[in-house]
């Protein structure tokens, strides 16, 4: 008797406790998911009626030129947000020593995470301007015609994906500072005996050691290329004629400008498909090194 | 450590109270009161704005709530509040993007407030708000567009305002030996390039066509448009705009034109904003040149309105906040900052030297449409501002851009 | 630690790396310093186009002045308090309980479970924007707190419960063997063992979580409409004109309403960086 309660308590108390964080995910979040997945199946201009038109939404994006651009686009992002987490590491190695000021140090690195993104978009943009930007001062003290980066349709992607690295490495930054104190100040001894230095000592035992961290922080970074849409809307409203313009981006253009909101789900749902090829990655890896452990 | 854990619980709890006492409380009660939503961006206006309704509110004993909201950001907002929760009064836009909202029936019929008033013997624009001989809002003011230019420069350089096609290209020519860029322009927010697509339309089809064009009545395919995009390449190959132009907004193209390093600028009477004080003086408005002197004076004239969403609560106090506010001495408060002209033509405008140079572009005008992504479906609108903002970059891809905008013109449309 | 210490012996190398890291701190932060520089600035400079040099003429009290005249920025500003503090707090306490069971208790459809939290979360926002307007105006919540604090509580559940179940996780087993050993239920084990050992995390993830909600814009114009409810993003974008925007005002104003995020982070610092080693690395 008492046994049975104490084993239904058992029971019931984890469901309880998952109970209000899983039914408001599942009532806002996965129940808004799936409307979307359905709006995709209509054309809809957001609030008239919605007309069922099947797969042509989808059928569409196939012959969209702008969707090869930003799907073009969005390999760009994850290409160079890759840099992210090295340059993170990097950072922190540097600040990673007990002087004093460090640690005021480590706290202004991590600065532009704090910043909205409509901000970092406006200062970039200062930052490209081709008459009084710092760029084109740098190019007018070397005597060279500075570029109008935010105008060509080749280097426009490379220029926003680069002020979005910014914040980007400051995370990165953190979750390495983080994985550096709890270094296993054994091996490191042990390596530090075998005359281990530099590179060697980072590369053969120091990250092994990271593997983890180095792994969320890809991920994160990941997610984050596929995902930013914002700084593209600050910087360039996705021009010079949609040429920095991402699936998300575009989703964001389809839904709320040009009120094709049956579109945008579509293009919603293929980003998703994207991204849930790294989730599921993500999650096997997660379960794969927990089951190990 | 006791008191921290203390003072954090109470901390917790305190904000947990201030959140459920909001959560469900309505943010005003039932009783006589009016709801307004602008989306004013001059500091000066929405001050001007604030004291007319604080006014009313005075006078007529009501609450008056007045929210401002970002001018895009309003955009968004206004598709999900006039379904999820109307105000009293809204601002927006006359023309096409108001014609959505009446065929949906989201915007109230104030045709006999209208004729009460006798306000339409003083609003020509009014037709600008009327959808099959009903009128859904009321025009505040007209944004006149045409080319802007310093006084001082075209008289020390002895130009005259450029009148035909040749003239045109032929000042153009003159101010790049005076080491000047002809026209100023920032295409980075896209609109200027499609306003310049208006003029030259306007100019070489006339306006029965480009109305026919922007209510998705001939394509975009059509020959009569390549005779537009020629003349336009035309003049992107004589170097008439301003370099990168995508990189730069309009405001630094207007700087570029204070600073005496263009000539002209295609733009309405917001110029000043981009014009140090010192400089406004200078400011004069030239109609854009004749391409075809068969085909009268047309020109963009884009009129503001302000509207009572149908589902207003308090639609009578609504209706009494609009007679108080369309007063011609009210009205001209509220514009007189902003530098757009009146609507009402009983308006003396004459202290102002901008609006003054505004009154007289419209004067000899045959007929006015209103700006390109005010006048077309938004799809084929933000295709289109896409389009010839590639277009001034890459004439030589016409065919495909008129291609591209074309689709969307079917999509929104239907087949011609 | 690695890198190998520079030692206490040594202090001119020690100064001298100081002084490095300092120098290359500076060029990470020049968009700051340009923030800064143009929140100093007049008008007339900045559409001069001097956006890298000295201002002209310093002029931050006249941007200050503008910034709390032309909106009403404490009132926003207050907004943002009442929305970001509550969904932090209860983001904090829903994933503290799911990133538990998630990371403690196996049952069927556990991991799809999981899954689910990470993929929602995932998502690009704006997709949810029309089912989640609707869903709010259905519950009567348009245009209240409510609206802005349920949304930001579901979507950033789903984050905080892959952080808190990596963290839960990450917590050494004999703990919990002893407890279940001496009889403790579930609701204890949480109460009196994990609460007190994840309060690092917890510290991380609210700067986290607190940084996220108050930069938030896109939902304060879907969910809400009148000035009452609007948080302090709407404040900054009202300072935003429809023909022209005077940066120096926005700039005072967007290191305004950076304050909060900043005073959070430095008071919560020693706890996130050593809230985040045990979360992320034992991943």
């Amino acid at each position: 008797m008492l046994r049975t309660r104490r084993s239904l308590r058992h029971r019931a108390t984890p469901a309880l406790l998952l109970a209000p964080g899983l039914l408001l995910f599942l009532v806002v979040i996965v129940f808004s998911a799936l409307r979307t997945f359905w709006i995709s199946l209509h054309a809809w201009d957001g609030f008239g009626p919605m007309t069922w038109v099947g797969l042509s939404n989808y059928a569409e994006l196939w012959g969209d030129p702008q969707f090869w651009v930003s799907l073009r686009n969005n390999v760009i992002w994850l290409a160079v947000f890759l840099l992210a987490p090295p340059m993170g590491l990097a950072i922190a190695l540097l600040v990673n020593q007990k002087i004093r000021t460090m640690r005021l140090a480590k706290s202004l690195f991590f600065m532009p995470l704090v910043l909205s993104t409509v901000t970092v978009g406006v200062i970039f943009v200062w930052f490209y301007d081709p008459s009084y930007g710092l760029l084109a001062l740098l190019f007018h003290a070397f005597g060279a015609s500075p570029p109008a980066v935010l105008s060509s349709d080749t280097w426009v992607t490379f220029a926003v994906v680069f002020a979005a690295l910014w914040p980007q490495v400051a995370f990165c930054m953190i979750l390495f500072l983080a994985g550096l104190n709890t270094l296993d100040e054994e091996i490191i001894g042990a390596g530090r005996v075998d005359n281990a230095r530099g590179w060697q000592m980072l590369r053969h035992i120091v990250l092994p050691q990271l593997r983890q961290v180095a792994f969320i922080a890809l991920a994160i970074s990941m997610i984050g290329a596929l995902r930013s849409f914002d700084i593209i809307a600050v910087m360039t409203s996705g021009g010079p004629f949609g040429s920095s313009t991402n699936l998300a981006y575009q989703m964001y253009q389809e839904s709320l400008f040009s009120y094709r909101f049956g579109y945008g789900a579509a293009l919603a749902t293929v980003l998703f498909a994207i991204m849930m090829v790294f989730i599921v990655w993500y999650l096997l890896r997660l379960l794969r090194d927990e089951r190990s452990a | 450590m006791t008191r921290n854990t203390l003072n954090r619980r109470r901390f917790l709890a305190a904000t947990a109270a201030a959140g459920t006492s909001c959560l469900a409380a309505p943010l005003y009660a039932q009783s006589r009161e009016l709801v307004i939503i602008s989306d004013r961006g001059n500091p000066d206006q929405r001050a001007a704005l604030t004291d007319i309704a604080n006014a009313f509110g005075r006078e007529a004993g009501v609450r008056v709530s007045l929210n401002n909201m970002d001018h895009e950001a309003h955009k968004t907002a206004i598709r999900n509040y006039l379904v999820a929760s109307p105000p009293d009064i809204n601002f927006w836009f006359s023309g096409e993007r108001m014609r959505g909202f009446v065929k949906r029936g989201l915007f109230s019929d104030i045709t006999d407030l209208v004729e009460k008033n006798g306000w339409a013997d003083v609003v020509p624009a009014m037709s600008a708000t009327t959808v099959d001989g009903r009128i859904y809002g009321l025009p505040t003011a007209g944004l006149v567009w045409g080319l802007w230019y310093r006084k001082d420069v075209f008289d020390s350089n002895g130009w005259t305002p450029p009148r035909t096609a040749e003239d045109f290209l032929s000042f153009g020519q003159n101010a790049r030996e005076a080491g000047m860029t002809p026209i100023a322009i920032g295409t980075k927010e896209m609109w200027p390039a499609a306003g310049w697509f208006d003029h030259m339309n306007l100019r070489i089809n006339g306006l029965d066509h480009h109305r026919a064009l922007m209510e998705g009545r001939i394509a975009y395919t059509d020959g009569s448009l390549t005779r537009v995009t020629d003349r336009w390449a035309e003049q992107v190959k004589a170097g008439m705009f301003l370099r990168n132009e995508t990189s730069y907004g309009w405001e630094q193209a207007a700087a570029i034109l204070a600073q005496k390093k263009a000539a002209m600028m295609d733009l309405a009477g917001f110029i000043i904003y981009g014009f140090p004080e010192a400089d406004r003086a200078q400011l004069r408005l030239a109609p854009f040149p004749t391409y075809d002197t068969g085909i009268g004076r047309y020109e963009d004239f884009s009129v503001d309105s302000i509207h009572i969403p149908s589902g207003a609560k308090n639609p009578e106090v609504a209706r009494d906040f609009l007679t108080y506010f369309y007063q011609p001495d009210r009205l001209w408060e509220y514009l007189k900052p902003d530098g757009n002209l009146p609507a009402r033509t009983d308006i003396d405008v004459s202290s102002d030297p901008i609006m003054v140079e505004s009154r007289k572009g419209l004067v000899g005008v045959d007929g006015t449409s209103q700006y390109f992504d005010r006048d077309t479906d938004p799809d084929v609108a933000q295709a289109g501002l896409k389009g010839f903002q590639e277009f001034m970059v890459r004439p030589e891809r016409a065919s495909d851009i008129l291609a591209g905008i074309e689709r969307a013109r079917a999509r929104a449309y239907g087949p011609l | 630690m690695y890198p190998r210490q520079i030692p206490e012996t040594r202090p001119v190398a020690r100064l001298a790396y100081a002084a490095c890291v300092w120098i290359v701190l500076a060029v990470w932060l020049l968009p700051v310093f340009a923030i800064m520089l143009t929140a100093l600035r007049t008008l007339e400079d900045v559409m001069a186009g001097n956006y890298w040099g000295w201002p002209d003429r310093i002029n931050l009290w006249g941007n200050l002045v503008a910034v709390f005249t032309q909106t009403d920025m404490l009132r926003y500003f207050l907004n943002s308090l009442i929305i970001t503090l509550p969904s932090t707090a209860l983001v904090l306490i829903l994933s503290t309980m799911t990133g538990y069971v998630l990371a403690r208790h196996r049952f069927p459809g556990a991991t799809l479970l999981f899954a689910t939290f990470i993929a929602g979360n995932f998502m690009p926002q704006q997709v949810f924007m029309i089912p989640v307007r609707d869903l709010m105006v259905s519950l009567g919540l348009y245009d209240t707190f409510g609206a802005l604090i349920i949304f930001h509580v579901a979507f950033q559940t789903g984050f905080a419960t892959l952080f808190m179940r990596n963290f839960i996780a990450a917590l050494p087993n004999e703990l919990f063997q002893a407890a279940r050993a001496e009889g403790a239920s579930p609701g204890q084990v949480l109460v009196q063992i994990v609460v007190p050992l994840v309060r690092p995390a917890l510290a991380a993830l609210s700067i986290l979580l607190f940084t996220f909600i108050w930069n938030d814009y896109f939902w304060a114009i879907v969910l809400t409409q009148t000035d009452a409810v609007k948080p302090v993003t709407a404040g900054l974008a009202n300072l935003r004109g429809e023909w022209a925007s005077s940066w120096n005002v926005i700039s005072a104003a967007t290191l305004f309403v950076a304050i909060p995020p900043v005073v959070m982070f430095f008071l919560m610092q020693r706890h996130f960086v050593a809230g985040l080693t045990m979360g992320a690395v034992k991943g």
